[in-house]
């Protein structure tokens, strides 16, 4: 009898063993990844194969943006790609990381789209938006409301995952959505008439994108980041030079499953930063023209809105000296 | 048509072939009478209009009340681009403006067959394609060139020949062109594409290597078959044990039931995000997660099936002698075993379900990976082939199981009255020993 109940358990504790061994020789470099332009950049990274290149054992897991911060959450990515502002949401509620690369910051691409008839954020009084709760969008959504005189209690939030916002704008079931491209172009493309009432442009520097790394890993790998730093500004110089621009819209766009002529416009709503504009804004600041002014400007902005309780200690989360060491490696 | 009588197989088959026959035919005609419906109009020739970060290609669908508005939009500026000419002061735009504007006649050069779909960007063979039909040895049958998109095709071949008459990388004119108006062809919304546009893709996406090493479909075919596979399979080894163990003594059955019945009711979904904490994000949670959302069903339907069992086969193996572990094994096990096979056919159905669900979790992979990142991208076309084919994979799996099991249980009442097919037939025949000594004796 006794050998009989045992079998189950003994099936259940090879199944996880099998399953569990696998992630704990490796020592590849894990990173999260997702939709935004200014992340789908690595991609041209990855399809050169330039890290190999440059000697260094990554790999690029492709998520849903929430689903890829849940990842680094659960320890199944040693870095990710965050904004600064969820970057202290995720280490509020979950775990803290460094920024080691400010990629670009959002100028355009993250938007408020609000269906016909609704013109201005201050049409959206009483209306409906759906928005990922207690993300970057919301964020968004929040400072549009805050520069138009209006309050959070002004509007009621459809919790919806944003690559799904095309499809409940045109549901109808909201007013409005907040979104970053291409899940904003594609609620602008579905509902006709559509609009974008607010976009990231019209609230430069709350939003900058960071490759955001795990305290243990950065320490335990420092020269591989380093190595990885090293390519991402290879990639932005192969994105600066025009000649490349075709052959790098079909690398981005076949990842989002975009036509090249349907992303061309995203570059304009993302600026990428050069080396050189980067390190402007790595030089601390009060306002948002820096990262660090911006960080703490979100962090304010967080416990305001009650997206966490008690402010952070936002200097923890940002690390300039690896693109500090990179700049100087150069001279 | 007698009420609660068997057809003839023949008629069963005909009418078997009709019940596939009738949603097509709806389908095709819905699609193809250009009266019913048809509130869109499938763009054909597209155009960016500046200052509008929403890019249409050939291919989208906007609304009948909209295309007006959208086409008059590049009139006008095409109407402010002559204007200055007129003027002298014509305007001057970038060289990859101009560059994009000659490429929105690429769909057509490929509708045509002047360009493979690889070419699109092949701005040398566009140049000659936009000579060619501005000179008139070249014509548009696929689709059919307005005057006004004609006329526009010659003002600019005028502009472009004046440079260079034949592609020079390097002599590219940056004065801005004349757009080409959309023009494009009544169609269903983009959610209903008609069955040709379906096939079309469909072949497309089987047949073609996608970009940036992303997996081909017949690979994501496999991963989701292999998801299912272990998902059931663990399934099946862990639950069936159990649940005739439970079936077969109180013991166990009070022991397990209880929790399994009030686990059940708890959504495996909602796991998912736990799976992915302890399980990675690759194929273990996904497999997590169709085992969870079968295994419980499946101990307690077993369990009953166990139950089932007629009580008079335990009572008579018992007067016979028999002890608990011979009962188990020479009753209790065969004597289960054609409906515990017809349970799991009925569980692996269920396995696709869970399937769908789990293949979202952590990385999106597999068939459904790619059925949500194509319907977000509103690309139905290329989500319906996909959906099909799982529709057959379980049809055809569980006909196969269903001929198999005639096989495997020839005893069983459904396998000796139930129609059967031509292979089955065939090889109860060739298995069937008793025709063999019939014909010694005779």
């Amino acid at each position: 009898m006794s050998s009989t109940t045992k079998t189950p358990v003994f099936f259940a504790l090879i199944f996880f063993f099998c399953l569990g061994s696998s992630s704990l020789f490796s020592k590849t470099l894990k990173i999260g990844y997702s939709d935004w332009p200014g992340w789908v950049a690595w991609e041209i990274g990855i399809q050169k194969d330039w890290f190999d290149e440059e000697g260094v054992d990554v790999e690029f897991l492709w998520f849903d943006y929430v689903a890829s911060m849940d990842a680094y959450v659960a320890g199944q990515v040693d870095a990710v790609c965050m904004t600064n502002g969820d970057a202290l949401v995720t280490g509020a509620t979950g775990k803290p990381s460094v920024g080691i690369i400010v990629n670009d910051y959002s100028n355009g691409n993250d938007m408020v789209v609000a269906k016909p008839g609704i013109d201005t954020v201050k049409g959206l009084e009483g209306m409906k938006v759906g928005v990922e709760e207690g993300f970057v969008c919301h964020l968004l959504l929040l400072k549009a409301l805050e520069e138009n005189g209006m309050s959070a209690e002004d509007v009621t939030i459809v919790n919806t995952p944003t690559d799904e916002t095309a499809q409940v704008l045109a549901s109808g079931d909201v007013d409005a959505i907040a979104a970053w491209q291409p899940n904003s172009g594609q609620a602008l493309k579905t509902v006709e008439g559509s609009k974008p009432i607010f976009t990231s442009a019209d609230a430069p520097g709350i939003i900058y994108d960071l490759l955001c790394v795990s305290s243990e890993s950065l320490e335990a790998n420092k020269e591989d980041w380093e190595k990885v730093v090293k390519v991402w500004y290879r990639i932005v110089d192969y994105l600066m030079d025009e000649n490349n621009i075709d052959d790098a819209l079909k690398i981005l766009s076949a990842r989002v499953s975009l036509e090249p002529a349907e992303y061309e416009p995203f570059f304009k709503g993302t600026k990428i930063l050069t080396l050189e504009e980067a390190l402007g804004f790595w030089e601390e600041g009060k306002g948002l023209d820096s990262v660090y002014g911006s960080t703490e400007i979100v962090d304010e902005f967080n416990v305001k809105f009650e997206v966490y309780g008690e402010p952070l200690d936002t200097d923890k989360y940002l690390d300039p000296s690896f693109t500090l060491n990179y700049a100087e490696s150069l001279e | 048509m007698h009420i609660r009588k068997d057809l003839s197989p023949g008629k069963q088959s005909l009418l078997t072939t009709g019940s596939f026959l009738i949603p097509l035919f709806l389908w095709t005609i819905v699609s193809y009478a250009p009266f019913i419906w048809h509130p869109d109009i499938k763009l054909q020739v597209s155009a960016d209009r500046s200052g509008v970060t929403t890019v249409f290609t050939a291919g989208d669908r906007v609304s009948k009340e909209f295309f007006p508005t959208f086409s008059e939009a590049i009139r006008v500026e095409n109407q402010a681009i002559m204007e200055a000419r007129e003027q002298n002061k014509p305007i001057i735009g970038s060289r990859r403006d101009n560059l994009k504007k000659l490429r929105h006649l690429a769909p057509l050069a490929v509708a045509n067959g002047w360009l493979e779909v690889k070419e699109q960007q092949n701005d040398e063979k566009l140049y000659g394609v936009w000579k060619g039909l501005a000179e008139g040895s070249l014509k548009s049958t696929e689709v059919e060139l307005t005057e006004e998109n004609i006329e526009v095709i010659r003002s600019n071949w005028r502009l472009l020949s004046a440079y260079a008459p034949t592609y020079d990388s390097k002599r590219y004119p940056t004065e801005a062109m004349l757009k080409l108006i959309p023009q494009g062809v009544s169609s269903n919304p983009v959610y209903l594409p008609a069955p040709h546009e379906v096939i079309q893709a469909g072949w497309r996406d089987f047949t073609t290597k996608p970009d940036n090493d992303m997996p081909t479909m017949w690979e994501r075919y496999r991963h989701s078959l292999t998801i299912i596979f272990w998902g059931f399979t663990y399934s099946c080894l862990l639950g069936i044990p159990l649940a005739i163990l439970c079936g077969s003594l109180d013991f166990f059955s009070k022991l397990h039931e209880p929790f399994i019945d009030f686990f059940r009711y708890m959504p495996a979904p909602t796991f998912s995000v736990l799976f992915v904490a302890f399980l990675g994000t690759s194929d273990a949670p996904k497999i997590m997660l169709v085992f969870v959302g079968t295994f419980f069903q499946l101990v307690l339907v077993i369990a009953n099936t166990t139950r089932l069992l007629e009580k008079s086969l335990l009572e008579a193996a018992q007067t016979l002698g028999a002890n608990r572990r011979q009962l188990l094994k020479r009753v209790i096990v065969p004597g289960i075993l054609p409906n515990l096979y017809n349970d799991l056919r009925i569980l692996l159905g269920w396995s696709w379900t869970w399937l769908v669900i789990a293949e979202l979790i952590g990385e999106k992979t597999g068939l459904t990976g790619f059925i949500d990142t194509q319907g977000t991208r509103y690309n139905f076309d290329r989500v319906f082939p996909v959906i099909i084919l799982i529709g057959f994979t379980g049809f055809f799996t569980d006909r196969f199981f269903h001929g198999l099991r005639d096989l495997l249980f020839p005893w069983t009442e459904e396998a000796q009255t139930g129609a059967k097919g031509p292979i089955t037939r065939f090889i109860l025949r060739m298995s069937n020993h008793s025709s063999y000594a019939d014909r010694t004796k005779a």
